[in-house]
């Protein structure tokens, strides 16, 4: 009896095997997204000049994916969307270089079909796990002094000053988005991806953390937006 | 000296050749019959640059019906096994569609 079900096991095992080695692809796409979010927290601050925007840190988002196809017509990825944004503030005590960036990581389910050979139509629901990060190079009071004394301690005498640190506040939020997509084949392996969508974010500008603080962040509308991407894929098997 | 020399010069062109008969035809090639039957992707990553090889000494070889013939099957498994949604998918696919004609016509009459 147990030889008869490790047998059935076994067996399983390889039904398992044989049926998921026919199916499984790997692909991996590499492009640009495009969606208009509404950034007032940065471009509306009085207080603080933020970098000027452009179309390339508000507008455009660098994008890849990797996707699993676990069935003949669906696949299983993850999908990043990330923005950028580099540049100086004018700050009381330093002139700080400021880095911002925001991701939408997505965790996709694309459903699809072939209308023609080369071109194929998909449809993607996706949960989206968001997080913004701004980190700020500033010149603390006290460091050169803490500094100072420590490098005393081995011997040097000569004073530093002028010492920089970098911290970051970050944001989590959860949203989700849904997409349509045609994707055109170049060859059996390479497929340039159009899709468009909406992508809904809960982002509350209370919810930042800096320094395991909860603080008060930028305003940015980043719910019910609609969302466009371009990406070349790569089917790896 | 000059005859011991050019024997041996002699052998080593005579046996160094490789014969004709010995040279395997690329279009016979395992990897090439891996992608014949079970499609392009089906080859290694590693193996792509010896395949793309393969296939231009196979075409050179006078095996354009045989390059041809992985190219199409290639393009055809792919289509029919992803013409016809099934399972789960036709569903998932309409729920999609509805959630995306829901946001833009919210959004049309939200902007107007």
């Amino acid at each position: 009896m147990k030889s008869q079900i490790l047998r059935f096991i076994l067996s399983l095992f390889l039904f398992w095997g044989s049926f998921s080695l026919a199916q499984p692809k790997i692909s991996v796409g590499l492009g640009l997204g495009l969606y208009e979010p509404t950034l007032s927290g940065f471009d509306d601050n009085i207080d603080v000049p933020f970098p000027t925007g452009t179309m390339l840190n508000r507008n455009f988002l660098f994008n890849w994916a990797v996707y699993y196809e676990f069935f003949s017509n669906a696949r299983l990825g993850y999908n990043s969307y990330s923005s950028f944004e580099v540049g100086k503030l004018d700050l009381i005590n330093s002139k700080a270089v400021y880095r911002r960036t925001i991701i939408y990581r997505m965790f996709p389910l694309e459903t699809y079909f072939r209308w023609k050979p080369r071109i194929e139509l998909n449809f993607t629901l996706t949960p989206i796990w968001g997080r913004g990060r701004i980190s700020v190079d500033t010149t603390p009071g006290d460091k050169s002094e803490d500094w100072n004394q420590l490098i005393n301690s081995f011997g040097d005498s000569a004073p530093v000053s002028d010492l920089g640190a970098t911290d970051a506040m970050l944001n989590d939020w959860i949203g989700f988005s849904g997409m349509i997509g045609i994707r055109y084949y170049l060859s059996t392996r390479i497929g340039l991806d159009m899709k468009m969508g909406f992508m809904d974010n809960s982002y509350k500008n209370e919810k930042w953390r800096l320094q395991k603080k909860e603080v008060t962040g930028p305003k940015m509308k980043i719910d019910e937006l609609p969302i466009f991407s371009f990406k070349v894929f790569y089917g790896f098997k | 000296m000059k005859k011991f020399i050019s024997s041996i010069l002699f052998f080593v062109f005579l046996f160094g050749q490789e014969s004709i008969v010995d040279r395997p035809n690329p279009c016979e090639d395992p990897l090439l019959k891996l992608a014949r039957n079970k499609g392009i992707k089906a080859i290694p990553v590693k193996d792509i640059p010896r395949f793309r090889i393969l296939m231009k000494a196979c075409e050179n070889e006078g095996g354009h019906k045989t390059i041809e013939q992985i190219i199409y099957r290639d393009w055809h498994r792919d289509y029919n096994k992803a013409k016809i949604m099934a399972s789960f998918t036709p569903t998932f696919s309409v729920i999609v569609f509805l959630v995306m004609v829901y946001y833009f016509i919210g959004l049309g009459i939200a902007t107007s």
